[in-house]
């Protein structure tokens, strides 16, 4: 099955799967705050012209409904943000609540119209987990930060005007001890002490970090302090520790659940595993 | 007892059930859903050849809990949570009368604990009092995300809960279990929020609120609230059977609650039948904290913290004298029955250790 970038007529190109396998990597897994593509849940890309349709499984089909509704909602978008497509199609399968999810997300009902016994929309819960989703990336950033010789107090003063991509658009300068980091993964340069002092950083985790601090709505402007605590308020240096440490605690109840999914979808691989062929006959 | 490095280790399995999941029991497709998940984390977190199959897990009766439960003297107690559920099943799924066959029959061997639903108001406060005089249950297990009629939940937090809180304080019913688990159902209302159990804690500071499963998926927000509330304990179920097929994530859980809460307010359960003591009490006894975990946290998975966890504390909530216990086992009929009379036949009296 061959893949062309376009039809070589006029018009948008036939998208990829490739490149929507690139979107679908946006979406994450609110919970775990992965992507849906690296946890292995998507099962089928289908492009027909300019339709495409996306199926997928979640680890088990009691997973959270909301949860659920809320990764075929940012499926279809993302999906449908790239040129070229005009319509996405989700099949969530071996969903206790598949047919009210697919049928919603379809046909562009609202949570509340596709679930009438809820209790209303899914914005709380999905803003509960975008800020724990935060604190989180927090973590590895300081963590990237520490690691880096940055003092606690440092970090906690540090603003998004003090970030500096290395090596951007603009200068291309890129010095010795970066090159010879061995790692060639962009990295920022951080200037503290009135610039006096220029450290450089891996940007991976920074990047994360601003990504969810930015969409949480906790950072507006870059000079802002550029970490929190949990609550979203500025770090007193003297409790610098604590909120690290909520941090990592953070950090493991994520990894926790993403154990606990990781192991249904195990067991229930073992259980349809005769059947993974074609996942509409394993649903009963 | 539990024999670890030539001593006794006194193990109250702080969460268990006996319950019907049998078809004819199933009266709302909830119900039938409900096992099926339960059975789904029965298979991810069992070894493969401890699995049972899923008729025998509807329905296991009580021969084959005491059996299990005290066959292998894994475990020298339990205590009942009851899960009522009685808009899904029938008769109920797990509900304090059914525990109660068991419990009246080895009331040496298992406490009864009792339920309430602040939904059921008036009705619901007589139900307690009646549960209270009938069995004289020391503790409550409450389900936050049980539907009844409409609704799909309630909060510990609410005026209602309040008063029946209040009621428990005036009889005497000191230990408050709060499932706080994975999100199963309902929907987008998360039921399972453990937000709830700060305000009634503080509210209550004469009772002890016991969050079962540490809160998982919310273990964060769980240790938060019982680094500032001193009578906010955390059930282990769930979190123990890590230690069979995820031991670093186990290693990493224990140091967590061990560095937020302690080694006095965490209490060891299997949730049985969710998950069988007769293996999953030797994975957590034998399970050992990563290198990088004790240096990280500066806690230890050491017999003293091993007996607190597993049994002790437990003890301590329900004024359960360990050395009486074991004199008391050394003729009973579990002991009998199972051929245990060794296991608790120690010639020097434990020390007092506190």
């Amino acid at each position: 099955m061959s893949e062309t970038e376009s039809d070589g007529r006029a018009g948008p190109p036939v998208p990829t799967r490739a490149a929507v396998r690139d979107r679908l990597d946006r979406v994450t897994d609110p919970e775990l705050d992965r992507s849906i593509v690296e946890l292995e849940y998507v099962d089928a890309i289908e492009i027909d012209g300019d339709r495409v349709t996306v199926e997928f499984t979640l680890p088990t089909a009691w997973c959270s409904p909301a949860f659920a509704w809320m990764m075929a909602v940012d499926a279809r978008d993302e999906v449908e943000s790239l040129p070229g497509v005009e319509a996405a199609r989700i099949v969530l399968d071996e969903h206790m609540h598949a047919e009210e999810i697919n049928r919603g997300v379809n046909e562009r009902l609202s949570f509340a119209e596709s679930f009438p016994d809820a209790d209303g929309d899914v914005a709380a819960v999905r803003a509960d987990l975008d800020e724990k989703a935060r604190v989180v990336r927090q973590y590895d950033a300081v963590e990237a930060l520490l690691e880096a010789g940055f003092e606690p107090a440092t970090i906690a003063s540090l603003r998004p005007v003090d970030l500096e991509r290395y090596g951007s658009e603009e200068t291309d300068d890129r010095s010795e001890d970066v090159a010879s980091d061995g790692d060639d993964t962009d990295r920022l340069a951080i200037s503290v002490q009135e610039g006096a002092v220029v450290v450089t950083v891996p940007a991976a985790p920074i990047d994360r970090y601003l990504e969810k601090a930015r969409e949480t709505g906790v950072l507006e402007e870059s000079t802002e302090p550029l970490f929190r605590t949990p609550d979203g308020e500025p770090i007193d240096p003297e409790s610098f520790d604590l909120v690290h440490q909520r941090g990592r605690l953070a950090q493991v109840n994520m990894s926790s659940q993403g154990g606990i999914c990781d192991g249904l979808r195990e067991a229930r691989e073992r259980r349809f595993g005769s059947e993974t062929g074609d996942p509409e006959t394993a649903d009963d | 007892m539990y024999q670890h490095d030539g001593e006794d280790v006194f193990v109250i399995d702080a969460h268990v059930h006996l319950w019907d999941a049998t078809e004819e029991n199933i009266q709302h497709e909830g119900g039938e859903e409900f096992i099926q998940c339960f059975y789904d984390y029965h298979t991810t977190f069992t070894p493969d050849d401890r699995q049972w199959s899923i008729e025998e897990y509807r329905k296991y009766g009580a021969d084959r809990m005491v059996e299990d439960m005290f066959g292998n003297a894994a475990v020298d107690m339990g205590i009942f949570q009851p899960t009522y559920l009685t808009d899904f099943y029938e008769e109920g799924f797990n509900t304090t009368e059914q525990n109660a066959e068991l419990a009246e029959e080895y009331p040496e061997r298992f406490v009864l604990n009792g339920s309430f639903d602040p939904r059921d108001g008036d009705e619901g406060l007589e139900y307690l009092e009646e549960l209270h005089e009938t069995y004289d249950v020391p503790g409550v297990k409450l389900y936050t995300a049980e539907w009844r009629g409409d609704s799909k939940g309630w909060r510990l937090d609410d005026e209602e809960a309040f008063e029946f809180l209040q009621k428990c304080s005036d009889l005497g019913i000191e230990n408050i279990h709060a499932h706080k688990g994975p999100t199963i159902r309902p929907l987008n209302r998360d039921a399972f929020d453990v937000a709830d159990v700060d305000d009634a804690a503080s509210s209550f500071p004469e009772l002890n609120f016991i969050v079962e499963h540490v809160g998982l998926p919310r273990l964060d927000d769980f240790c938060w609230i019982a680094a500032q509330e001193n009578n906010v304990y955390g059930g282990l179920a769930v979190a123990a059977p890590f230690a069979q097929n995820r031991p670093g994530k186990f290693s990493e859980i224990m140091s967590e609650l061990l560095w937020w809460l302690g080694e006095d307010r965490i209490l060891f359960g299997s949730d049985y039948a969710l998950w069988n003591p007769d293996w999953l009490v030797e994975e957590v006894m034998e399970a050992e904290f990563l290198q990088e975990h004790r240096m990280e946290y500066g806690v230890e998975w050491d017999l003293e913290t091993k007996k607190k966890v597993m049994g002790e504390n437990a003890a301590e909530l329900y004024d359960i004298d360990l050395e009486a216990k074991r004199r008391q086992f050394q003729d009973d009929d579990i002991s009998e029955r199972f051929g245990l009379e060794d296991h608790y036949a120690s010639g020097e009296p434990a020390p007092a250790d506190d």
